[in-house]
């Protein structure tokens, strides 16, 4: 595949496109007075001018005048949202316009090589101008390459590009359609032509209207500048497609950044940041590469900006409206399912030609490495089966020297004698040595246990020795202490016998007091009496007084009975006196009768009463009566105050009975 | 492979593996004995090796007391090496008692002498023959009878070294009798005084340890040992 390179100079400012395609320059003015402006342009010629298939298209926009200006102000506002969505991954390689084989890499898009391209001559141009530095961190020019244009979805609504057509929209391939479909589009009319476009028909408009395939220039310039291009594009249907993504894009805008009202949900599966320039291939067996989202953390909802004094809180995010929520997922799902069919139908770069490739090409000034593709080289070697080590032989080393051969005779090599003295001196020599060693160890021990068998018997003569001491001393001890029992009893004994004769004098010289005087008061108490004096007054004078009592009694009554008798007589006489004195009276006698025999009666009973008292009485008035008589007095002197007492007793009843029997005679 | 004939290297010699055994004893024996003639002495211990009869060994080593010159050169340990080998028997062949004698490098002029004061025939006691032999150690009878009661006691060395009272008696009569200057009462009253306290020793050890009786019976005998020590 031939290498195209297109090369170009910023110098030349009035250049504005450059088409390469088979050698055909396109060049244009945007404006009248730069267009005698000279233009230059290098290319280096394919090395088949006659492949209409591969299309190197470089576009370099120079406008240095106040109408670039205008423009680059017009693009920008209008590129913006979508410049994110496709510029993002161009930004590291702003220079690089490659054009790569549509087998090779599909994803790339002509459109963004030439709109790289194109912006990168214009910040280019733009930089130069202002003077700023740092080519590399060029702001995102505004560009709109990334819409698709879709300029046959009118036409070949029904007929979707294969797959394959994506990769290059500079190939010519796939012309055929665009022919056929080329008289059907009348609206390449030069009245959509913006005033400052040029009114002539460029030279190379039908062709590639002709071929029906959207050129690169036309996003270009659709996004970039589209009334400069408007001839070149299907207007009516861009504006509609326009009007159309802008609403999808304000859709998605204000759902973006719509005021929070709803709960805000985000949910994303963890992965890990992907390098974003990666120098060698993925894995191979992971499927086609999911896009990351990875957004600008300044377009986070979740980050707030500005301050937050002003923030207006949300009511309550736990009611939202349901209708609200409802048409804002509506339309979010109306938007992706829009842009998704707006990438299918997107078209696509035609399939190259059998026998070709599309290749990217680098426009740029200066040739720099492409290294996001990774260079492979295919190497194979094909191993030998697996073997078995075969076992390391044996290492004989390498004989060295000459073989000689001597004769010996017998004896000459050996000599017993000397061979066998160095034996001997170690036989006797050890033998002598040891033997020395074990007597002098055998005599050793013996020695200690010689002098401890000594030492052992001088010990019990010794211990026997002691024993006899201790015996002897033990004996001697005893006796010792036999001794001084014995005299210690001695001692006590004698002072036992001082004690007792000390106090047996001490007790005869105390009682020698004692005696008489206990004697004494015993006598005067009256325990010591004469039993015949007891006997005779406390038994026989009683007795006696009763004896007396008695007899002086009979002789009373007899006394008292010649008493009577005698009064008896007298009275007889008396009356015999008076009768004779009066003739004597009958009366007399009688009363004299009957009063002593009255009186006699009871005389004699009570004096029976009497005695039998006086009996049963006896053993103590009629003791004591007795003998109070002689000697009252002084017997009352000596008694007790009891004896005293029963002697009053006695006296009384004496004293009674004396006075009754003195009464009784009276009577 | 069999032995070749000649030898050609000093590992090629044999030494027969009871040789450093026998080799060690007889070192051992010669440094023990101190034979004044080690050939007499060599010849004398390997006869009686292989015969099998007691080697004229001594039991300890001896530090040289006794020289030939001045004196017989007999010690006590060389007595007990006589007495060892010759107790086997009560009598002893004068012929082999001589050469026992002369294997233990000892003069045999000094042998006759001894011989002369109890002559005989061709026989003699061994304890008699012993019992002159320690007259000639030292001087006294009591010297003599020490040295007998060492010799003869079967108490380890250092002990008290006793022996019956019968060999005792025995001895002592036998070597008084030769002796005569002693008269023979002192002698029997002596035994008798040593009867008295050594039955008076037994009782007394029996009043301390009468399970001792057995035992002391068993020993044919009260021990001298205290005895021994009372004399000198």
């Amino acid at each position: 595949m031939p290498k195209t390179e297109l090369l170009i100079s910023y110098s030349f400012h009035p250049v504005d496109c450059v088409s390469v395609n088979d050698m055909i320059i396109t060049s244009f003015c945007s404006s009248q007075k730069l267009s005698s402006q000279p233009l230059l342009l290098y290319s280096s010629p394919p090395s088949n001018p006659s492949e209409p298939g591969c299309h190197a298209c470089a576009i370099v926009g120079g406008q240095p005048g106040v109408e670039a200006r205008r423009q680059c102000r017009e693009k920008q506002p209008r590129a913006a949202p979508k410049e994110r969505g496709l510029g993002e991954r161009r930004q590291h390689r702003p220079r690089k316009a490659t054009l790569k084989s549509g087998a090779g890499d599909r994803r790339r898009l002509p459109q963004a090589s030439a709109g790289a391209a194109m912006s990168a001559s214009f910040t280019r141009r733009r930089i130069y101008k202002e003077g700023l530095g740092g080519r590399s961190q060029e702001p995102e020019v505004p560009r709109r390459t990334g819409l698709p244009p879709k300029p046959a979805s009118r036409n070949f609504s029904e007929v979707p590009l294969p797959a394959g057509t994506l990769g290059c929209w500079a190939t010519g391939a796939g012309g055929a359609g665009g022919l056929s479909a080329a008289p059907s589009k009348p609206r390449v009319a030069p009245t959509s032509c913006p005033g400052n476009f040029p009114s002539r028909p460029l030279p190379f408009l039908p062709p590639l209207l002709a071929s029906r395939n959207p050129c690169p220039w036309h996003y270009v310039h659709l996004s970039g500048s589209y009334d400069t291009f408007v001839p070149t594009c299907f207007e009516a249907k861009l504006h509609r497609k326009r009007s159309g993504l802008t609403l999808g894009v304000a859709c998605t805008l204000t759902d973006r950044a719509s005021p929070a009202m709803a709960t805000y949900t985000y949910t994303s599966q963890p992965r890990a940041l992907p390098c974003q320039r990666r120098r060698y291939r993925d894995d191979q067996m992971q499927p086609a590469e999911e896009p990351m989202r990875y957004g600008n953390i300044m377009y986070d909802r979740r980050v707030i900006r500005g301050n937050t004094y002003a923030l207006q809180t949300v009511p309550l995010p736990g009611q939202p409206d349901l209708a609200e929520i409802q048409r804002q997922q509506q339309a979010k799902r109306r938007a992706l399912a829009k842009k998704r069919a707006q990438e299918q139908l997107r078209p696509r770069t035609p399939e190259p030609v059998e026998g070709r490739k599309h290749v990217d090409v680098q426009t740029e000034l200066y040739l720099e490495e492409i290294a996001d593709r990774i260079i492979e080289v295919d190497m194979e070697c094909q191993t030998d089966a697996f073997l078995d080590k075969p076992p390391t032989p044996l290492f004989i080393p390498a004989k060295t020297g000459k073989d000689m051969a001597t004769q010996i005779l017998e004896g000459e090599l050996f000599d017993f004698d000397l061979e066998v003295k160095p034996m001997l001196e170690v036989l006797v020599g050890k033998t002598i040595e040891q033997s020395l060693l074990e007597v002098m160890e055998e005599e050793e021990l013996a020695n200690l246990r010689a002098s401890q068998r000594a030492h052992e018997e001088l010990r019990n003569v010794e211990l026997a020795e002691v024993q006899r001491l201790e015996e002897r001393e033990r004996r001697h001890r005893e006796e010792k202490e036999r001794r001084k029992q014995q005299q210690w009893q001695v001692v006590h004994k004698h002072n036992e016998t001082a004690q007792k004769i000390a106090a047996q004098t001490f007790a005869r010289r105390y009682l020698a007091d004692l005696l008489p005087s206990v004697f004494s008061s015993l006598r005067d108490g009256g325990y010591f009496y004469d039993p015949v004096e007891r006997d005779i007054e406390i038994g026989f004078l009683p007795w006696l007084m009763n004896e007396v009592d008695k007899t002086m009694e009979c002789s009373m009554v007899g006394r008292t009975v010649v008493d009577m008798l005698i009064r008896e007589v007298v009275e007889k006489r008396l009356s015999l006196y008076e009768r004779k004195e009066d003739k004597h009276s009958p009366l007399k006698p009688e009363d004299g009768l009957s009063g002593p025999g009255g009186m006699r009666d009871p005389l004699v009973g009570y004096e029976s009463q009497d005695h039998g008292a006086s009996q049963a009485q006896r053993p103590l008035p009629d003791r004591d009566s007795p003998q109070r008589t002689p000697y009252d007095a002084r017997y009352m002197e000596r008694v007790s105050s009891q004896d005293r007492k029963l002697m009053e007793e006695e006296v009384e009843q004496t004293e009674m009975r004396k006075s009754f029997r003195s009464e009784e005679p009276l009577q | 492979m069999p032995l070749p004939d000649t030898m050609f290297c000093a590992q090629q010699i044999h030494i027969p593996p009871e040789l450093p055994d026998i080799l060690k004893q007889f070192t051992k024996a010669a440094i023990r004995t101190q034979p004044a003639d080690v050939l007499q002495w060599s010849a004398g211990y390997f006869s009686a090796l292989s015969r099998g009869d007691p080697l004229p060994v001594k039991d300890r080593i001896e530090m040289p007391t006794a020289t030939q010159k001045t004196d017989t050169g007999l010690t006590q340990g060389l007595l007990k090496v006589l007495h060892k080998q010759c107790s086997h028997k009560e009598h002893v062949e004068l012929a082999d008692l001589e050469q026992k004698w002369k294997n233990l490098c000892l003069p045999v002029e000094k042998f006759r002498a001894l011989l002369q004061l109890d002559p005989c025939e061709n026989k003699i006691e061994g304890i008699k023959f012993l019992a002159l032999g320690c007259s000639m150690l030292g001087g006294s009878l009591n010297t003599a009878m020490k040295h007998l009661c060492e010799i003869l006691t079967a108490d380890p060395e250092g002990g008290p070294a006793r022996i019956p009272f019968e060999t005792f008696s025995y001895v002592y009569r036998y070597l008084s009798g030769l002796d005569s200057d002693i008269p023979a009462s002192d002698t029997e009253s002596y035994l008798s005084s040593l009867k008295d306290s050594v039955r008076a020793w037994r009782t007394h050890r029996l009043e301390e340890h009468p399970w001792l009786g057995s035992k002391l019976d068993h020993q044919l005998g009260p021990a001298l040992g205290p005895l021994d020590r009372e004399k000198h």
